[in-house]
């Protein structure tokens, strides 16, 4: 079953020491994160309502520059195009926007439920925030006025979206995933039933805008091309799972799968899980290129930056035990790794 | 006999590199992919041999002109010693390895290549009264020890029950997500102060036993508003959780008393970056939970949609006008849009541990309704989201609060 080859020697585990972690981390579990795609700067979404800027220096070195605030936790945060504004949408209902230059906050648009994803669409006739609520809408807002240019229904509560102009994908409760072709962004393309049968926990475009990744709740991500002609290649593997006992090699805790992201110049992605564990992967050569040392809690979010040599990874609580498994010393940290070129390079394709 | 302890001091190595491996097979796995590997072609063999009969005849190259074998140690890099994982490889060599190991973990010369005759004999004997005494001591022992540990188990799944109690929801825009907060009520008396302490324990069932000792504090912050009965044993915190220290709390002068939040946003919950040391304290004065006192009112609140059939006015309790507060009766469960679309998870084809087992609600979905995260809309007609009517509708419910009072 398993389609990636998972042998040992192609995955060396590598040492988490190495990586480096940010200073000043948000008090509570961080949603989501973003590098800005004109400098190293990692945007934090965290339920602790803030959104805090940090500047990631040429080792690894990290300091705060900026922080605002929603007045309920923040759930997705993203970049326009040229990095000067910050984009994010939180449980009260409200995307903002923050001015890098001037430091300003400003409510650029409103839901009635709370927004869980934003998203920067960058048209050849100027930039688009797009936001994905769980009260079953997808908007899209010019930033200047407070109606949206558009609105579209979902089947239900958007879970994930994810945008590689001109697609978009949204994936929702009730596993359904609408398709967009942004030149016509109004209806969907198309509209299917995720190809897993668990919670769609995740959605990500491929940065070559043929396809994309969907992650389950119930360890387990699937490959998927929009074209009908690419289907075969459509394929699904398993991951973020743990024997029940060491050794016992069944494999049967299973995890969700928190985030995909792929990388911006290899197209090589990566899965995070609630197991603590991140792995590097080659979809066309079916190949995992690195797995990292567990981590001691739930990975809820990971980003590239713009060139793809640092990632970076949030060790924080998940809500995947409720809040019983909120404890009080619960790791909370971003954590800063340098790619190697190694780790996230294409494979040749053998055999095929 | 010598063998098997061979194995469990050597683990099987590489003779090209010299590497040690978990078991043979990764072994094995290694050597195609290191060393068996064809440079001009991406197929891997199983031996060297392999390897240099692929090379003639695939690639046309005489045996002369064969690439050494990839990554090996110098001298290893022939195709004279045909190896397949452990076997095939020179006594010498095999002598040598041990003996350089030997060195290496600090035994005995030949405590590997020959290792000591004697063994410790296992006793055959029947064990005594005694013993088997103790062996069982030992063995209630650790299954009571897995016992006690097993217990948040059963926690976790039940927080992850689908809490459809009460017919509001966040998602039908029709009734408010979240009943409003009428203005002025954030200046109600601190919580913290009004509750006559005996009003504490009924309404928190799940509260650690022994918790409300101190009648100033105010309960948990985790645990505002929970309807009689509600608490689910998953939620009752673990004492101390998300507990202010009570130094924090200066009980007379919480920063916004009577709300979970301000009902205007001048001072969002903002902390200072550099200001995390008392973290669950840092955050908790202003998601202070409306004191226990108001939940008498909560269930009959908790079912009226805003502008609907009032309540019955609440029992008078210590605290009136916090009775009147929504907060604590802001919905707090989750519920499907439309029941007849609940999602069941298919079945596993083997035993399997799911993580998160709920196929209707995201962990982020529950994470958000949590008290500690609710959002309470600034205002009332949160579904409209028009601040025209936002104002109207404040002002009817400023009037509607004001008739409890």
């Amino acid at each position: 079953m398993s389609f990636f080859n998972t042998a040992a020697s192609t995955a060396p585990a590598a040492p988490a020491e190495k990586d480096i972690e940010v200073a000043e981390p948000p008090t509570d579990s961080i949603s989501s994160l973003s590098f800005s795609p004109q400098a190293d700067y990692l945007a934090v979404g965290s339920w602790d309502n803030n959104v805090r800027v940090y500047e990631v220096g040429a080792n690894g070195q990290t300091q705060g520059k900026a922080m605002y605030s929603h007045q309920g936790p923040v759930l997705g945060v993203c970049w326009n195009k040229d990095g000067t504004k910050i984009l994010s949408g939180g449980a009260d209902n409200a995307a903002r926007m923050f001015d890098v230059q001037t430091g300003q906050t400003t409510q650029v648009a409103a839901h009635d439920a709370p927004v869980k994803a934003v998203r920067w669409i960058e048209t050849p006739q100027g930039g688009i925030l797009v936001t994905g609520s769980w009260d079953k809408t997808v908007k899209y807002w010019d930033l200047r006025s407070s109606q949206p240019i558009g609105s579209v229904n979902l089947p239900e509560r958007c879970y994930s979206l994810d945008v590689a102009y001109p697609l978009m994908v949204v994936g929702t409760a009730e596993r359904h995933l609408c398709i967009f072709n942004l030149n016509n962004p109004m209806t969907p393309h198309k509209t299917m039933q995720s190809p897993l049968k668990w919670q769609t926990r995740v959605v990500s475009c491929f940065p070559s805008n043929n396809g994309f990744a969907v992650g389950s709740v119930e360890g387990r991500v699937a490959i998927q091309y929009i074209d009908d002609k690419d289907a075969a290649n459509n394929f699904s593997f398993k991951c973020h799972r743990r024997d029940a006992t060491p050794n016992s090699k069944d494999q049967s805790l299973v995890y969700a799968v928190n985030d995909i992201t792929f990388h911006p110049v290899h197209g090589t992605f990566s899965t995070c899980g609630s197991d603590g564990t991140i792995n590097f992967w080659d979809k066309d050569a079916r190949t995992r290129l690195k797995t990292f040392e567990s981590s001691p809690g739930p990975i809820t979010a990971t980003t590239f930056n713009r060139n793809g040599s640092i990632f970076a990874y949030a060790v924080s609580y998940d809500w995947s035990k409720g809040h019983s498994g909120m404890t009080p010393g619960h790791p909370n940290k971003i954590m800063l790794h340098a790619c190697k070129e190694d780790e996230v390079k294409k494979r040749a394709v053998k055999g095929r | 006999m010598a063998k098997k302890k061979n194995k469990a001091v050597l683990r099987p190595w590489c003779w090209y590199c010299e590497r040690e491996f978990e078991d043979e097979k990764v072994l094995m796995q290694h050597q195609k992919a290191k060393h068996f590997k064809c440079s001009m072609c991406p197929r891997r063999l199983n031996t060297a041999g392999g390897l240099a009969v692929h090379i003639q005849q695939v690639h046309k190259l005489e045996p002369d002109q064969l690439p050494r074998i990839e990554n090996a140690l110098p001298g290893r890099d022939g195709y004279e010693v045909e190896i397949f994982g452990m076997e095939g490889i020179p006594a010498p060599d095999v002598a040598d390895y041990k003996r350089r190991k030997e060195i290496e973990l600090g035994l005995a010369i030949g405590s590997i290549s020959q290792p000591p005759s004697k063994k410790p004999k296992i006793e055959n004997r029947p064990l005594t009264e005694d013993e088997l005494k103790a062996q069982l001591e030992a063995h209630k022992a650790l299954m009571g020890a897995s016992e006690k540990s097993a217990v948040p188990a059963p926690d976790a799944s039940a927080s992850s029950v689908v809490y459809n109690a009460a017919p509001t929801t966040y998602a039908t825009p029709p009734v408010p997500a979240v009943p409003p907060v009428p203005p002025g009520m954030g200046m109600s008396p601190p919580p913290g102060m009004s509750p006559p302490p005996s009003g504490l324990p009924p309404f928190f069932p799940g509260a650690p036993p022994g918790y409300p000792g101190a009648p100033f504090m105010p309960p948990p912050p985790g645990m505002p508003g929970f309807p009689p009965g509600m608490p689910p044993p998953g939620f009752s915190p673990p004492p101390g959780f998300a507990m202010p220290p009570p130094g924090m709390m200066p009980p007379g002068a919480p920063p916004f008393p009577g709300g979970a939040r301000p009902p205007f946003p001048p001072p969002p919950a903002f902390v200072p970056q550099g200001f995390s040391p008392p973290q669950p304290g840092a955050m908790s004065p202003p998601r202070i939970p409306a004191p226990a006192a108001v939940a008498p009112g909560a269930p009959g609140v908790l079912n009226m949609p805003f502008g609907g059939s009032p309540a019955p006015p609440p029992p008078q309790s210590a605290s009136p006008p916090a009775s009147a507060h929504p907060i604590a009766a802001a919905p707090m469960e989750l519920k499907l849009p439309n029941p007849a679309l609940a999602q069941t998870n298919p079945a596993f084809k083997k035993a399997t541990q799911l993580k998160y087992a709920d196929p209707n609600f995201s962990p982020d979905e529950k994470r958000a309704v949590h008290p500690k995260y609710r959002y309470i809309a600034d205002g009332a007609a949160d579904g409209q989201n028009e601040n025209a009517q936002h104002e109207e509708a404040r002002g009817k419910k400023r009037a509607r609060a004001e008739d409890f009072l």
